[in-house]
């Protein structure tokens, strides 16, 4: 390594270690897709502004607190021990932590002095909340300026004092009829800039002088939040209640919608009053229907569908979903959500317009979420079992980890209150299921609550006052009969279900006989069926089936009775399945078309006719939507492995020692003409066993610098060993842009 | 305990099933904070309302117990939420207290100002108020003292009442208990009461409320003003007192239409209290008359609303209320409650019955086929008539005589709602028929023949819903009611639970067409007393067996000679 300091960022990361590169990749991943090719490609991403923004949002309050003190001195470049002093009430480890996190993301460079590259002063708006200079605002201070601060009256010192809190920009009041607010006079006697039309700023000099001895704000300190303490059997098992709670009203909600679907509003989502529908048939309040519907779409068992794809149907997920075990159903439920780019606590807030947020709208998509879940839940994963943070606790901590995302972090209590409905969280706590989750998905999440969920039972208990009591989980088949011959009178842990006139009419309609149902009962009830079930069960099938109804596909009708006899009898005819359902109407259950056509071809001249009021027949098949394919939310980028930074840095090396390499007149060549020069450099290079400089496209497109060992070249192909990336491979020749012979290899 | 005896269900409602060995641990653990809604055989209902949780409050119980008891005894995991929720719930009573001041009388506090100043806010609650004394405690006025309860209950601010009440002028008043006892579950019921200072207690019919009351007295040992639904069962109170008190003849009065008796105990019917005349109730004054340190109401679930109006200015003094059912029709169980008190005291019937207290009863229900004729009419009957036309179908008589020939020497109540049929019932059976205007005298004459044995059955209209103490009658034939009504159907069958020497069963019979609104209304009337764990039989007049036969009543009386 060379002695003297490095003089630009680049040189600077050439002075790094392979693994303190490795580090900065794996900080600032976004920079090492696609591989730079060099150490400056690699400087010049490092400067480009997303990046530094997304590195500086990374980073918590203490070390942006650093971070500001170089920004803010007055040489570029400040000496570590300065820092260090300059911040007296932190204390020296975290100022040197600090400063070991900003040069690993190179976001501070240099070794002996510490500089904050370009572009980290551009991001940083207001470093340590000071405005800028007067200078840059074009201000003129007055010169005696703690004289002139002294005479200032209370009003104004106080607009002042608040301006140089954390935020030196601040609205202009609007002045009633032209009076001089405080902020108003301020501007006139110079204190302040006007920026725009709204907007003042206070100068930097008069930020510090407010402040006195601590220039930078007061020390940014990690909240020791208080910690909650619960046993966490006690968690485990209130995370089992929320999560069989939830499981059961997601089914419940879903096989609501089997029977009547939610229609789909024009602006997309479900109507306030499908929303009312379903809570007064759940039993619950309406924005907990919300919450329900959005939870069963996250978890891709909702989604619009049927015929004209206008309605919310369950989708065939779901019946995939019905037949697994308790602790499966959850953790779709729960990996559904925490994936979910929706919040669903956004339902019903009204929106500029003063409209409210439908559920399901598509209003409701930010995509953000996936990350503010993380981010919260995070926090609580790194306490240790059975301890957590309350929701303000933790917003406060997080509010330190990454102030500079502090505006997203509003939904956070809401992600709280839903994480403790589903059981991932209690009290503040995470379960053991919601612990499995975050680390291993739906597989965690479904190992994590095992064995503390109810075994499904497969019997219910008859009452003599017509109820039956299935005591836990029913399993799915019995479920689905009972459905249709009971009507569900509480549910939760059990399920009380009634057996009812109507209930026993729709399970008749279903086609249950009264013998059917007799059997059923006597079979599902462990307890002796009392006769008042019996006899519900005869009267109502004694009375049931008086009045017939049924569907055809079409009719033929006619007032010539005789014409229709006709057309019955007619052999040619047979082929529509005509028969007669009174005098002057044939019915069939073919298709009109189908009807028309064959009557057409029997020589008769048949017109049709509209349906008018025709009923409509369900579909056989219970209607489901499409659903999404497969559930994963958009794949976030893969995490760069070991190998991958490994990698990269080799590649970074190799670029790199390929520019430093002396080399002689380089060749050039616009790729894909091979040019005969380049061609003889190449062979005289295999010939004499001399390493090539090679400037090389690959076939993705990429650019890079390398020095070759070549073996052979034949056919337009190079074969040669890149020493620095340790691998032999073959270059097409015309991807070659250019080309050089090494002179001396004395790296 | 991964095998509690109870289920917590999302709806506050908690499964108790009753045949697991912690049951009746599980039972004691939850009354307190939960009413107990259905008990039918396998499993008891309860359910978990505010107002119970306010109650157990009052009574002195914390959430944490709530919680702690909802926990232990639970088959599955309790929701987080739902525990929660019921702290919370919990956590909103006594923010509120009303206690007599020294200077200003009654006076409402709170320890939360911001509850306070809600309250004061509230449209509903801020008439009662008065003047506000500082910035925690305002003046209220001493009769809006119910209807501030009331108003608070509904804005879900319940006040904690510290004011306690007026002892009232003192009278001595003692149980004579020579040859019986109070029972276990009266003197529970008493305790409860006297614990909480106002509230209902629910028993049975035949369970012995009376005894309750009296017990209330003298533990009250004070003036006592009794609240009953008509004459008949005022003068039944009276005669129970006389025999089991030390109260005499002279020391308790009556207040009726008949006379105007003010005494130290004094029984008045609703009617009287409720009679206008002039647009003016005329008899509200009674409430004055004396002052008095215990009102019983017997019957609350019949309280008219005139009552309920008068009794919200009587908070100050101790209120009892008597019932079997608080099912109100009208759905004003929740005035009841806030007006009189919470409920203090329930037992599940069954459990009464399993004790011995009252006769084990087998409720039937007969089914009759119309004739051809009777159908048509029904069927093309206007809807409101119909079902007159089926439940007073002439095709029933011969049934309701073979019933009636199924217990020869047993007493029997025929009980019907409209008169003709009654008129023509009382004829076809040659049995006298008490209805609304039959005199008092009349009445008490055919009662007394009846519990005499002179008399073997009776055929009643409604007056004999309630509070008619007829010991003997086991056996008690329905033959048409007022609609659908549940409360209706427990009293009747109350008639018959009196328990009889021998522990005979008491049989309870529901005449009714088959396939008309009368079938449909038994069906519903049939669900309270199902609820209460009575499981109905369902018997074809066809199959109605005889005595002796297969399938009839186990038991033949001494054979007639």
């Amino acid at each position: 390594m060379s002695t003297e300091a490095p003089a630009t960022l680049a040189a600077w990361l050439r002075t790094r270690s392979d693994e303190q590169l490795r580090a900065l990749l794996a900080a600032r991943p976004d920079v090492a897709r696609p591989a730079p090719s060099d150490v400056v490609a690699l400087a010049s991403r490092l400067a480009v502004p997303v990046s530094v923004d997304r590195a500086l949002d990374e980073l918590d309050a203490a070390t942006l607190q650093v971070l500001d003190v170089v920004l803010l001195a007055p040489t570029d470049g400040l000496p570590p021990d300065a820092l260090v002093a300059a911040l007296p009430e932190v204390p020296d480890e975290v100022v040197e932590a600090a400063v070991e996190a900003l040069t690993t993301r190179a976001l501070l460079w240099g070794d002996d002095v510490l500089h904050a590259p370009d572009p980290v002063r551009r991001a940083v708006r207001h470093p340590a909340g000071l405005g800028r200079r007067a200078v840059d605002l074009r201000l003129q201070l007055p010169a005696d300026l703690p004289a002139a601060v002294g005479e200032l009256d209370p009003e104004e010192r106080a607009v002042l004092e608040r301006l140089a809190g954390d935020r030196p920009v601040g609205h202009l009041p609007e002045a009633p009829n032209g009076g001089a607010t405080p902020a108003r006079r301020l501007l006139q006697r110079g204190l302040l800039a006007r920026i725009d039309a709204l907007n003042v700023e206070l100068p930097r000099e008069l930020g510090l002088l407010l402040r006195g001895d601590r220039p930078y704000g007061p020390p940014r300190r990690r909240p020791e939040p208080a910690v909650v303490a619960r046993d966490p059997q006690v968690v485990d098992r209130q995370a089992a209640g929320a999560a069989l709670e939830q499981v059961g009203r997601v089914g419940e909600l879903l096989a609501l919608l089997e029977e009547e679907p939610a229609g789909l509003l024009r602006s997309g989502g479900v109507g306030v009053r499908d929303q009312k529908r379903l809570a007064k048939a759940l039993k619950v309040a309406e924005p907990d229907a919300a919450w329900l519907l959005e939870l069963a779409h996250a978890a891709g068992l909702l989604d619009v569908g049927g015929p004209h794809r206008d309605e919310w149907l369950p989708t065939r997920a779901y019946d995939v979903w019905r037949e697994q075990d308790l602790a499966d159903r959850w953790a779709v439920l729960a990996a559904g959500w925490l994936g979910a780019v929706r919040l669903p606590s956004l339902v019903g807030v009204r929106d500029m317009a003063g409209k409210a947020a439908n559920p399901l709208s598509p209003d409701l998509v930010r995509h953000t979420a996936p990350a503010i879940r993380r981010s919260a839940l995070a926090v609580l994963t790194e306490q240790p079992p059975g301890s957590g943070l309350g929701a303000d606790e933790l917003t406060a901590l997080l509010r330190w980890r990454t102030p500079r995302r502090a505006d997203r972090l509003a939904p956070v209590p809401d992600v709280l209150a839903e994480a403790a409905r589903l059981g991932v969280v209690v009290g503040g706590v995470l379960s053991t299921g919601g612990r499995g989750l975050l680390a291993a998905g739906e597989d965690g999440a479904a190992d994590g609550v095992r064995g503390l969920l109810p075994e499904p039972v497969d019997h219910v208990l008859a009452q003599p006052d017509l109820s039956l009591i299935a005591p836990g989980p029913l399993v799915a088949e019995l479920a689905d009969t009972l459905s249709v011959v009971a009507d569900v009178e509480s549910s939760g842990g059990a399920t009380v279900f009634r057996v009812s006139d109507s209930s026993v009419r729709r399970a008749l309609d279903a086609g249950w006989s009264a013998a059917d149902l007799h059997d059923f009962f006597a079979k599902a009830s462990r307890t002796p069926v009392p006769q008042a079930l019996d006899y519900l069960v005869d009267d109502v099938a004694r009375q049931h089936g008086r009045l017939r109804v049924g569907a055809i596909e079409s009719y033929v009708r006619s007032d010539d009775h005789g014409l229709l006899s006709q057309v019955l009898s007619d052999r040619r005819t047979a082929a529509a399945e005509l028969r007669r359902l009174a005098p002057g109407v044939l019915v069939s259950g073919l298709g009109a078309d189908e009807v028309l056509t064959v009557l057409r071809e029997a020589g008769y001249a048949p017109a049709g006719e509209h349906p008018g009021g025709a009923v409509l027949t369900r579909p056989p098949a219970r209607p489901r939507a499409a659903g999404r394919r497969g559930t994963e939310p958009a794949a976030a980028p893969r995490p760069l492995t070991a190998a991958d930074l490994e990698t990269t840095v080799r590649e970074i090396r190799a670029g790199d020692a390929a520019l430093a390499a002396r080399r002689g007149e380089a060749v050039r060549q616009v790729p894909g003409v091979t040019t005969a020069s380049t061609l003889e450099l190449l062979s005289r290079a295999v010939r004499e066993g001399v390493p090539v400089w090679l400037g090389y496209v690959d076939a993705q497109g990429s650019g890079s610098q390398r020095v070759v060992q070549p073996v052979s070249l034949a056919g337009g192909f190079l074969q040669g060993y890149d020493e620095r990336r340790g691998e032999s491979r073959t270059f097409a020749v015309h991807r070659i842009t250019s080309v050089a012979l090494v002179e001396d290899d004395g790296d | 305990m991964p095998d509690g005896p109870l289920i917590v269900q999302s709806d506050k409602t908690l499964l108790l099933e009753v045949d697991h060995p912690l049951a009746r641990d599980c039972r004691a653990a939850i009354a307190p904070f939960a009413e107990l809604e259905r008990s039918p055989e396998h499993v008891h209902t309860y359910r978990v309302t505010p107002l119970a949780l306010w109650n157990a409050r009052a009574a002195g119980h914390d959430a944490e117990q709530v919680v702690d008891a909802l926990v232990r005894y639970s088959r599955y995991p309790v929701p987080h939420a739902l525990l929660v929720d019921v702290a919370d719930t919990m956590d909103r009573f006594g923010r509120l207290t009303l206690q007599n001041n020294p200077v200003h009388g009654l006076v409402l506090t709170s320890s939360d100002r911001a509850v306070l100043e809600e309250v004061i806010r509230s449209k509903k609650v801020a008439p009662m108020l008065g003047a506000r004394l500082d910035a925690d405690s305002v003046v209220v006025h001493p009769s809006e003292r119910g209807r501030l309860k009331q108003a608070l209950l509904k804005v879900g601010w319940p006040a904690e009442d510290l004011a306690g009440y007026v002892d009232g002028q003192a009278h001595p008043i003692f149980l004579e208990q020579d040859g019986w006892h109070l029972r276990d579950y009266q003197q529970e019921a008493v305790d409860g009461f006297w614990a909480g200072g106002s509230g209902v207690v629910v028993l049975p019919c035949g369970a012995g409320k009376t005894l309750v009351g009296a017990a209330a007295m003298a533990e009250a040992k004070a003036t006592t003003l009794i609240l009953v639904t008509n004459t008949v069962s005022g003068r039944q109170w009276k005669r129970e007192l006389l025999a089991r008190t030390t109260l005499t003849e002279d020391e308790i009065g009556e207040y009726s239409g008949e006379r105007k008796e003010i005494r130290p105990v004094t029984i008045a019917t609703y009617q009287v209290i409720t009679t206008r005349r002039k647009g003016e109730y005329r008899h509200l004054d009674l409430f004055d008359a004396q002052d008095w340190g215990l009102i019983v109401y017997d019957e609350v679930h019949l309280l008219p609303a005139p009552i309920f109006r008068l009794t919200a200015d009587l908070q100050s003094r101790r209120r009892l209320g008597l019932t079997a059912t608080l099912v109100r029709e009208d759905g004003r169980e929740d005035d009841v409650f806030s007006l009189i008190g919470p409920k203090r005291y329930d037992a599940p019937w069954k459990d009464i019955e399993s004790q011995g207290y009252i006769a084990p009863a087998e409720c039937v229900e007969v089914r009759v086929a119309l004739d051809d004729e009777e159908r048509m009419t029904y069927a093309v009957a206007e809807p409101e008539e119909r079902y007159r036309i089926a439940a007073t179908a002439k095709s029933k008589l011969p049934v309701i005589r073979r019933v009636l020939d199924r217990h020869p020497d047993e007493q029997k109540l025929v009980i019907g709602a409209y008169l003709d049929q009654l008129e023509e019932l009382g004829q076809a059976l040659d049995a006298p028929v008490i209805q609304g205007s039959t005199t008092n005298r009349e009445r008490e004459k055919l009662f007394d023949a009846f519990r005499a044995g002179e008399v073997k059955t009776l055929v009643v209209s409604k007056v004999a819903n309630f509070s008619i103490d007829l010991p003997e009658a086991a056996v008690a034939v329905q033959v048409s009611g007022t609609f659908g009504s549940r409360q209706e159907e427990a009293q009747r069958l109350g008639r018959v639970l009196r328990p009889k020497a021998d522990g005979r069963q008491a049989h309870f019979y529901t005449v009714v067409s088959r396939d008309t609104l009368d079938s449909e209304y038994a069906a519903h009337r049939q669900r309270f007393l199902a609820e209460q764990g009575y499981a109905y039989t369902i018997v074809d007049a066809g199959d109605l067996a005889g005595p002796g036969e297969v399938n009839g009543p186990d038991w033949v009386d001494e054979p007639a000679d």
